[in-house]
């Protein structure tokens, strides 16, 4: 009785001391993740969320010259969000933007899926001499990229106009490729791909890699054509890599300002060729208004947003089902 | 649901990084006797001896002083400026073009200066005077002033037989006929003009008796459509289709016209009358240059007053010094070597009566408003003079659009 009853206590002490340290166990379990999290929070905290605070507040400001020089705007509550939004010119720069944003991410998704198939198929030398070509246009610094396109397109002088001139393509001299918006945005447009693409193949091709040999092979035993075989098989692998890449172009190729921006030229920057990035640019800081500035580069990130989410959504979905 | 909410979240700061993402141009912040001045391209071209000498005499004057002569281009040095006002390291020094400096007197951009002390202010050259003076202070220095003149090649106008200059531009059409055949290389222009050199273009209307705008009543209203500055805008397109191969959309600086010239691609240019220090050893010898001439013989194109100022930023260090610096800079012996190298000096005592001093004897100047500037570098001019040359639009349908655009602009609050 008494051994059991000392028993029954000891086990009571021991099954609560065991109870109290699952309950910290518990409570730490709760608690590491945000403490592991804590810092990339913190990190990104000052590093976004401060400039942001201040490009809200900017944004809410009347603040050009004058208030820069005494480093202090006057509210103005959303007068600049006003402005902008009854901005004719805002809304065709943004139907333009988009168009431009969709023809250079289908473009680099499209030519940048054929070239990492191509990858796969051609022989061991040529991938080394095709992956050497693409990672020595992904070294090459914008602004140099941008001068060297320039110069081959140049007016008086450019190799592009001499070679089809040669090739008999037609009569190219003092071909003015910079006459037009549509030719002004469409060298931009190839100047974008060229340089987006080394990107997206070396990771579409590392994609590849993971589609299994035995799965084609069982397929072509079967009978399935190659298209068959892509869209059945190779496509829905490479899928979650796919949307990740084209996100992300949405957002570089929306906001893209260096490469227009400089192969355009300053000069021929008007109100009939902006692109959103231009358009903030040109409002912000040339007119020196930098509050309207503030309120256009938050529209751009909300219609960035808008533009991406049905990506985002679609990930985060791939995210919940493999979880 | 939650995570999704969190991944979105998180999506967004990314979204927000990549747009937020801004450069930042910082100059060092001043020494106690370092002075950093910001000079035009121009100076690095074409006087780069007078900017060397100046800081050697300054420097020996004020011992321990230094000075940090930064150059820059005349299409971003205004965003840069901004940039600077905003970090607190502005300039010590900055050159101005006459155009810039209404903006950034009315904003209180600029320390005001003591005229008096600066060699020769008694006479500068009104225009320029009038330039860097606001309400009733003066805040810019005149440094110098230069008009547009045409740069030839001897040898080739002899080539040719042209025995007297042309004395008006239908005279200097029909040499343009005789120039084309002195050359066969392609693409060479008779008379090279980029196609939007609006300061060009502007010559001809202003020519012709036309205008950009002016101010009725305290309102600025777009004169580029009335049918005068249309007969000069005409003009101008004429004139640029029987003489120049340059490109119709590009400007003055895409390529240098001096480039152009110095391979032999040119008989002649209208430009800066500095042009001459660059074209190339195998010109020099044979380039000259004359006034050029508008559609009235014996008469000059009025050609465009350009010149800069040069004004001390009110949040500078070293104000004092800064001045200092601007008084050796525009002392009469830096002009007499700036009238020296072609450009037109600050004052009227030091003038002489070179080509382009004679040229400047009829000129115009941009709308005196404070958003000119806006006009400017929304290029509404350059786009305008590219629809007439590509004959997109018809030159009144150009000139009413530029003329509306003009009007909103410069009636901005």
């Amino acid at each position: 009785m008494l051994d059991s009853s000392t028993n029954a206590a000891a086990g009571t002490l021991v099954s609560a001391s065991r109870r109290r340290r699952r309950a910290r166990d518990r409570a730490l379990h709760g608690v590491v993740p945000f403490l592991l999290i804590l810092p990339v929070v913190a990190v990104i905290g000052v590093i976004l969320g401060y400039p942001l605070y201040w490009l809200v507040k900017l944004s809410t400001e009347r603040y050009g010259l004058f208030e820069l020089i005494q480093h202090k705007g006057v509210w103005v509550g959303l007068d600049n969000y006003r402005s902008v939004l009854g901005d004719a010119v805002f809304w065709r720069t943004l139907l333009r933007t988009v168009v431009f944003t969709i023809a250079n991410v289908a473009l680099t998704m499209v030519l940048g899926t054929l070239i990492a198939l191509l990858l796969v198929r051609v022989s061991s030398w040529v991938r080394l001499v095709l992956s050497s070509g693409l990672v020595l246009v992904w070294a090459m610094p914008v602004v140099v990229a941008v001068q060297v396109w320039y110069w081959m397109t140049n007016f008086q002088n450019g190799v592009v106009n001499y070679v089809l001139t040669e090739l008999h393509i037609g009569d190219f001299f003092q071909h003015d490729w910079y006459a037009t918006t549509f030719s002004q945005l469409s060298l931009t447009t190839m100047l974008i791909v060229w340089g987006a693409l080394p990107f997206v193949v070396i990771t579409l091709y590392a994609g590849l890699a993971q589609v299994p040999g035995d799965l084609i092979e069982a397929a072509e035993v079967d009978g399935a054509r190659s298209w068959r075989i892509f869209f059945d098989i190779t496509l829905p692998i490479l899928k979650p890599i796919l949307l990740i890449l084209t996100s992300l172009s949405i957002i570089w190729d929306f906001g893209v300002f260096t490469q227009p921006y400089l192969l355009i030229g300053q000069s021929k920057i008007t109100t009939g060729n902006y692109l959103m990035s231009i358009y903030l640019f040109e409002e912000g800081y040339f007119k020196s208004d930098f509050g309207r500035g503030a309120a256009i580069s938050i529209l751009m990130l909300l219609i960035v947003a808008a533009l991406s989410v049905v990506y985002v959504r679609k990930m985060v979905r791939m995210g919940e089902a493999s979880a | 649901m939650k995570r999704r909410s969190t991944v979105a979240l998180s999506l967004v700061v990314v979204l927000a990084a990549a747009l937020t993402a801004a450069t930042s141009g910082a100059t060092q912040r001043a020494a106690a006797n370092n002075i950093t001045v910001w000079l035009q391209v121009d100076a690095q071209s074409g006087w780069p001896d007078l900017v060397a000498s100046v800081n050697k005499q300054f420097q020996s004057a004020h011992p321990g002083a230094t000075v940090n002569v930064q150059y820059q281009n005349w299409g971003d040095h205004l965003q840069k400026f901004d940039a600077t006002i905003a970090g607190n390291s502005v300039p010590d020094v900055i050159e101005m073009g006459n155009t810039e400096m209404t903006k950034y007197m009315a904003a209180g951009a600029f320390a005001p200066l003591d005229k008096s002390t600066f060699d020769n202010s008694a006479n500068w050259l009104k225009g320029l005077a009038a330039s860097g003076k606001f309400g009733g202070k003066t805040y810019g220095v005149p440094y110098y002033a230069g008009s547009r003149v045409v740069t030839y090649r001897t040898d080739l106008f002899k080539k040719a037989g042209i025995k007297k200059l042309p004395a008006s531009t239908a005279e200097y059409v029909a040499d343009a006929k005789k120039l084309a055949a002195t050359s066969s290389k392609k693409g060479f222009s008779p008379v090279y003009i980029a196609g939007t050199d609006w300061y060009v273009a502007m010559g001809f209307v202003f020519d012709y008796g036309g205008g950009i705008a002016t101010e009725v009543s305290g309102k600025w209203k777009g004169l580029l459509d009335s049918p005068k500055s249309i007969a000069g805008l005409t003009a101008y397109k004429n004139f640029f289709d029987a003489t120049s191969k340059a490109s119709k959309t590009t400007d003055e600086s895409h390529p240098n016209p001096y480039d152009v010239y110095a391979q032999g691609g040119a008989a002649s240019m209208i430009g800066q009358s500095w042009f001459t220090c660059c074209v190339g050893a195998k010109y020099k010898a044979s380039t000259a240059q004359f006034v050029m001439p508008g559609h009235v013989k014996g008469q000059a194109l009025p050609g465009f007053l350009g010149g800069s100022d040069l004004a001390v930023p009110a949040s500078s260090q070293n104000k004092a010094l800064a001045a200092e610096w601007i008084k050796d800079f525009t002392s009469t012996a830096s002009e007499k070597t700036l009238q020296a190298k072609g450009n037109i000096p600050n004052a009227t005592n030091l003038l002489g009566s070179s080509v382009n001093e004679r040229a400047a004897a009829r000129s115009w100047f941009v709308p005196t408003a404070k958003h000119w500037v806006d006009v400017e570098n929304g290029n509404i001019l350059r786009n305008m003079l590219a629809q007439i040359l590509n004959g997109k639009l018809s030159v009144k349908q150009a000139a009413a659009s530029a003329s509306d655009n003009i009007a909103r602009v410069l009636n901005q609050d």
